[in-house]
């Protein structure tokens, strides 16, 4: 039950922060040109996005031994989630400017205008690159999480119920989300990504951990206070 | 063939921001796996942790301190 709660949850957070990057290409695209090319751009992406999760999901699934699989994708998910909790750490210190939707959106309309007159060629693959690279994360973090726990269902639910709800918000604001403390939700998916990696990748090398699933949660104590001490650290006037 | 460059860019970049950060952490997950396929003892593989959690403590200094300097 708790594997299971971790599979959705790390597939719903790590799903609901890429879709806001995504959300915000389509809205700014959609406002600027129409909305008809942005939507079917949007629509190819999921549907192809679909398509890799379908493939890929089946073919981890059934053909790879267990062992195997936890190895490979526990250490995959383990250099994902350090990449993101990296740039979370740099963040939170102030090293590195903290991602401003508000900012991405006005860019994105800025390098749109002017340029009504050629096709909606424009419109519809500024939509389907946006939505199906932003979505290649998504699609990492549900077949990994899913495949590895065997819950790629929960996962699979995780990750398109945060699209519903990321684009359900976008509809009645008509903004981007700037309110969702993106930074602050990669943290945390960095943190559960790479605790859970790790525990999957020691599973697969033959390790045993004490009370078995519950060993994640003091793996993320050690990420989480390793993090504050790099913020710490990295804060220190010395360094400034 | 650029859409096809920018997603195979994008894959690679999911793993790899810095390709020796990238590496120190593969040789200790290797290390790790040497020792912990050979030492089953309960609990060991929290050493994995430790070691990554220490490069990742490593890395984000040293990136700070670089960018630092670069910007003095």
């Amino acid at each position: 039950m708790g594997a299971q709660l971790l599979t959705f949850g790390a597939a719903f957070l790590g799903s609901a922060v890429e879709s806001v990057e995504a959300l915000t290409i389509v809205l700014a695209v959609g406002l600027t040109r129409g909305w008809r090319a942005p939507l079917l751009g949007t629509i190819s992406a999921l549907v192809l996005l679909g398509l890799l999760v379908g493939i890929f999901g089946q073919l981890i699934v059934t053909r790879v031994p267990e062992l195997t699989l936890k190895l490979i994708i526990g250490t995959l998910i383990v250099l994902f989630g350090l990449r993101w909790l990296h740039k979370a750490v740099l963040r939170s210190a102030g090293v590195v400017a903290m991602h401003d939707e508000n900012r991405a959106y006005a860019q994105t309309i800025e390098s749109l205008s002017g340029d009504h007159k050629k096709t909606d060629w424009i419109g519809f693959t500024l939509a389907l690159k946006g939505v199906f690279l932003e979505g290649l994360e998504v699609v990492f973090i549900v077949i990994a999480v899913g495949g590895t726990s065997g819950g790629i269902g929960v996962a699979v639910a995780g990750g398109l119920l945060a699209m519903v709800v990321v684009a359900g918000a976008g509809v009645i604001i008509r903004q981007p989300l700037a309110q969702v403390p993106e930074n602050t939700l990669k943290y945390a998916v960095g943190i559960i990504l790479t605790s859970l990696g790790t525990f999957w990748a020691a599973e697969g090398m033959g390790a045993t951990w004490p009370l078995d699933f519950v060993s994640v949660l003091g793996i993320a104590a050690i990420y989480f206070g390793a993090s504050r001490v790099a913020v710490t650290l990295i804060k220190r006037p010395v360094m400034a | 063939m650029r859409f096809l460059r920018a997603a195979a860019a994008e894959v690679v970049g999911l793993f790899v921001g810095d390709w020796a950060q990238t590496l120190v952490s593969v040789a200790i997950l290797a290390l790790g796996w040497l020792v912990l396929s050979r030492v089953h003892l309960e609990g060991l593989a929290f050493v994995v942790a430790v070691g990554l959690a220490a490069q990742l403590v490593y890395a984000t200094t040293l990136e700070a301190r670089q960018r630092a300097r670069g910007s003095h």
